[in-house]
């Protein structure tokens, strides 16, 4: 897998919440939006979509660590670009030789 | 996704690292979520199996219409641990996963090969509790739910809590996220999911674990009780009368010491897990 850029993975965040778990969301995606805020996302929600992220991009990814960090940091919400700065970390650190 | 298919019943779980197992039981109304916004998997995976599972009728597990309390949950727990094939393993239980922890103890011995409570409320011991529905927790949602115009009532009634929280209008459910803040509004966002099943009376159902049969609990039992938890006397109670339990308070909490007081919760969590791999 080659590594993606932020736009290209906001893109796929965007593809993989349209359709996640019987939710209906036909808002715009994009960087400033809130997984709990905005899209009304449940605590189990964001576990779920690490394992999806996982599947998806075909790697272990760090996710709850990442979600655990960001909560214990106070943070109230985790927004779209946040997780996509994220992941483009991880999946470049990965692909590294 | 990591499911488990008993059955009827799937339960949903996550497992990481490698060592003795260690097993997380999430409260009533909760799920795993809470394990992994606390960390508490990441501080155990380098010395032990960790893993966390949603109770069914929570999380992403099904949500079957009855077999909500403790022996049955019980019984789950006996189903995940085979399906796993997991060794005797230390459950960590936050409020009701510490009942279903203890009830493990007795009815799975062989599975239980210690349990920490985190300000666990037990049926068979509502004698010495005040009424519930004078907790803190409890009158706070009151108030919440007053604001937008619903009254949950005095008396800790979670069958119809559920049926007000599915009612709510979209502005109603946004006034009281408002006032719960965020930990508060991602719960509500899955709070009416047991609201078609009999989970509100069967949580509080004794269900055979008697005070008699907590008292023959031979595990070590580790009691972390919060600074501000409603339910002190069950703390004494659990000192005094089981017969290889110690008790400790986790400062600052007001009964969700797992992410109110995460970093603390993990350490105390940790250095007793190790205590016990070394015994």
């Amino acid at each position: 897998m080659s590594t993606k850029t932020q736009p290209e993975i906001i893109d796929d965040l965007a593809g993989i919440l349209r359709e996640f778990e019987d939710r209906e969301y036909s808002g715009h995606i994009g960087p400033e939006t809130q997984f709990f805020g905005d899209l009304g996302f449940a605590s189990i929600d964001a576990v779920i979509l690490g394992e999806k992220l996982e599947v998806y991009y075909g790697q272990k990814i760090p996710f709850n660590k990442f979600l655990a960090q960001l909560m214990q940091s106070g943070a109230e919400d985790l927004e779209v670009g946040q997780l996509a700065a994220f992941l483009e970390a991880e999946l470049g650190r990965h692909h590294k030789p | 996704m990591p499911r488990l298919s008993l059955d009827s019943l799937t339960l949903h779980y996550q497992q990481t690292g490698d060592g003795p197992d260690v097993v997380l039981v999430h409260a009533f109304t909760g799920n795993l979520a809470v394990w992994a916004f606390s960390g508490i998997m990441e501080a155990l995976e380098s010395e032990f199996r960790v893993t966390a599972y949603d109770l069914r009728g929570h999380g992403a597990s099904s949500v079957p219409p009855a077999g909500y309390n403790s022996a049955q949950m019980a019984d789950d727990f006996r189903r995940m641990h085979d399906a796993l094939g997991l060794r005797p393993a230390y459950v960590v239980g936050h409020s009701y996963g510490g009942v279903v922890a203890m009830h493990a103890a007795v009815l799975h011995p062989e599975k239980v090969a210690g349990v920490i409570l985190s300000d666990t409320y037990f049926p068979g011991l509502r004698d010495l509790e005040p009424d519930m529905g004078q907790t803190d927790i409890w009158r706070e949602m009151q108030e919440q739910f007053l604001a937008v115009g619903e009254e949950i009532g005095n008396s800790v009634d979670f069958s119809r809590l559920f049926q007000i929280v599915r009612r709510l209008t979209p502005e109603q459910m946004q006034g009281i996220k408002r006032q719960m803040g965020a930990a508060g509004a991602r719960w509500l966002a899955q709070a009416g999911q047991l609201a078609d099943t009999t989970a509100g009376e069967e949580m509080f159902e004794v269900a055979g674990l008697t005070r008699e049969r907590l008292c023959e609990i031979r595990q070590p039992v580790l009691a972390l009780y919060d600074e501000h938890s409603p339910f002190k006397a069950t703390c004494r109670f659990l000192i005094e009368n089981l017969p290889n339990c110690r008790a400790d308070i986790v400062p600052g909490a007001k009964h969700f010491a797992p992410v109110e007081c995460a970093e603390t919760f993990n350490d105390m969590v940790r250095s007793q897990l190790r205590q016990w791999r070394e015994e």
